[in-house]
């Protein structure tokens, strides 16, 4: 489980003003929950983001993973970037298995490895292919596939598909939806979707500028319908889904509404 | 629906004959090779330079008829000129400047990356180089050859110091580029720092090396043939500077066309170098 506690983030500013960008946030990420934050730009969401995955330290509060407090980057925590960071100078497979390769594990047993996962994100017949022979859908998938290759505990997600178009999303977060049960990993994801951030968690957050923060939180199951049922489009067409849409609508709104009048 | 259908047949048999081909606008050089007019060029050239010697426009003794520079070439290749062959004079500056482009690799490349990670690293050499760098190499060439005398020693350093800076600031210039993003995914995959150095900011930066390894070449061949004028018994340069003491201008177009050959080569073997060793050079 992943706790973080009253976090606090100051940025300092060009003009060496401090930037606050995340005010006392509180979430707790169980075993096998999916969570999504979902908030315009400048909410702070992949400020927090960078905050678990140890990229960057609080201005104060805490976070832990497993009891144990977060001080840096590490191969406990999986992260899937928006931009892909694949290295052109691998091969899909050697990229999978980097952080393998990065732990000791032989040549052998990490490829062998690696073409398991690629084989879960549906990329065993790329193995052998460079990164930019693919398209940005499959490079993400072989993200998400590195990122799970060392086994994290919890899989950090910003943004991952917000660079594709639409109908790649659409299979990416079936994809998504799909690993995170066979994996029973913890996801913690970032968008600025509202749809996808309804079809994909189990619990969301709604996050909201100056200062980020959280304004409101929903446990939702429209997930686990979908697992249920495999019918995305039945789903996202349910009155419950268009129902919570708009009300997570306005609130977003309203939230920006509050920044434009107070600036 | 029919429609529809009709029309396209109709103006698919229209088009069938002889479709007119068509592209996107574009500013700029027109896309298409340029070797025609390329060699047309080259042969203008020769032919000029052929009729403005056959006719003595210029005295013979400036200007011989590509006719004589050939057959200089081939008497040089099969007797060699100034006490050497051919083959020692184009081996001794080879060995020179491969010499020198060794040590301006194997120390320029870790000490560019130095200074690209680290304040002090920065700051230490940053002030040495940038200072002698602007020099032009041949303006110290007279202190190297006080302090290490007439021989090889006194032009491999010339040399290697002439390679090691522009070697040593693409170096720099490649661990800068290095996307912090990239970074982050290889320390979240559990990357120690060397493993960081190693599998992330090297490879990042090779490219960047690679170039600044091509205007070495480029900076130090320029660099030997002049030293090689000026002080040397044997090599490309010294070829042509006595050639020149006897007017044997014939030898001089010789000398003058072997080190466009070289300067040729190098550029090429570096490109076969770039697409063998960075393929993805440009790639997404």
């Amino acid at each position: 489980m992943l706790r973080v506690d009253k976090a606090s983030v100051f940025f300092a500013a060009r003009d060496g003003r401090a930037v606050h960008a995340l005010d006392r946030v509180s979430l707790d990420i169980a075993d096998r929950a999916f969570v999504v934050a979902l908030g315009a730009s400048g909410c702070g969401k992949s400020t927090l983001l960078n905050a678990m995955a140890g990229f960057l330290p609080l201005s104060s509060g805490s976070i832990t993973l497993g009891g144990v407090e977060i001080s840096g980057p590490g191969a406990d925590r999986g992260v899937v970037f928006q931009k892909d960071t694949l290295l052109p100078w691998r091969n899909v497979a050697e990229n999978v298995a980097l952080g393998l390769k990065f732990a000791g594990m032989g040549r052998a047993e990490r490829l062998a490895r690696a073409r398991e996962l690629l084989r879960l994100v549906g990329l065993q017949d790329f193995a052998d292919a460079a990164p930019y022979e693919l398209s940005g859908g499959m490079r993400q998938r072989v993200g998400i596939a590195r990122a799970l290759a060392t086994d994290p505990a919890i899989l950090l997600m910003d943004e991952p598909f917000g660079a594709l178009d639409s109908l790649t999303r659409e299979l990416m977060q079936e994809l998504l939806v799909e690993i995170w049960e066979r994996t029973g990993k913890q996801i913690f994801f970032i968008t600025h979707s509202i749809e996808e951030a309804l079809f994909l968690g189990t619990h969301l957050v709604v996050m909201s500028p100056r200062p980020g923060r959280i304004v409101a939180r929903y446990d939702l199951d429209f997930v686990r319908t979908f697992a249920a049922s495999r019918d995305a489009r039945a789903v996202k067409g349910a009155p419950a889904f268009s129902a919570l849409r708009e009300e997570i609508r306005a609130i977003v709104h309203e939230s920006d509404g509050l920044r434009t009048a107070a600036a | 629906m029919t429609d529809v259908a009709a029309t396209q047949n109709l103006e698919q048999t229209a088009e069938a004959a002889a479709p007119k081909l068509v592209k996107m606008r574009r500013f700029g050089l027109e896309a298409g090779s340029t070797l025609p007019v390329s060699v047309a060029t080259g042969a203008a050239i020769l032919a000029l330079w052929w009729i403005v010697a056959q006719l003595r426009i210029v005295p013979h003794l400036f200007l011989p008829t590509p006719m004589e520079v050939a057959n200089a070439a081939i008497s040089i290749y099969q007797d060699g000129y100034a006490n050497a062959s051919l083959f020692e004079h184009v081996g001794a500056s080879f060995l020179r400047i491969f010499v020198a482009a060794a040590i301006a690799v194997v120390l320029g490349v870790p000490i560019g990356l130095l200074m690209g990670l680290n304040k002090w690293a920065k700051g230490v050499f940053d002030t040495p180089i940038e200072f002698y760098w602007p020099l032009p190499p041949l303006a110290y060439l007279p202190l190297m050859i006080i302090w290490l005398g007439i021989g090889e020693t006194s032009k491999i350093a010339l040399l290697t110091l002439a390679m090691f800076a522009p070697i040593v600031l693409s170096a720099q210039a490649g661990v800068r580029s290095v996307s912090q993003e990239r970074v982050n995914a290889a320390l979240s995959l559990g990357a120690t720092r060397f493993q960081l150095l190693r599998e992330i900011v090297l490879p990042s930066a090779l490219p960047e090396i690679l170039t600044g390894v091509r205007i070495a070449l480029g900076v130090g061949w320029g660099t030997l043939v002049a030293a090689e004028l000026i002080a040397a018994t044997r090599g490309i340069g010294y070829l042509i500077m006595s050639a020149s003491h006897f007017l044997a201008t014939d030898v001089v177009f010789v000398g003058i066309g072997i080190i466009a050959a070289c300067a040729f080569a190098f550029t090429f073997a570096m490109r076969v170098l770039e697409a063998w060793l960075v393929p993805w050079k440009g790639q997404s």
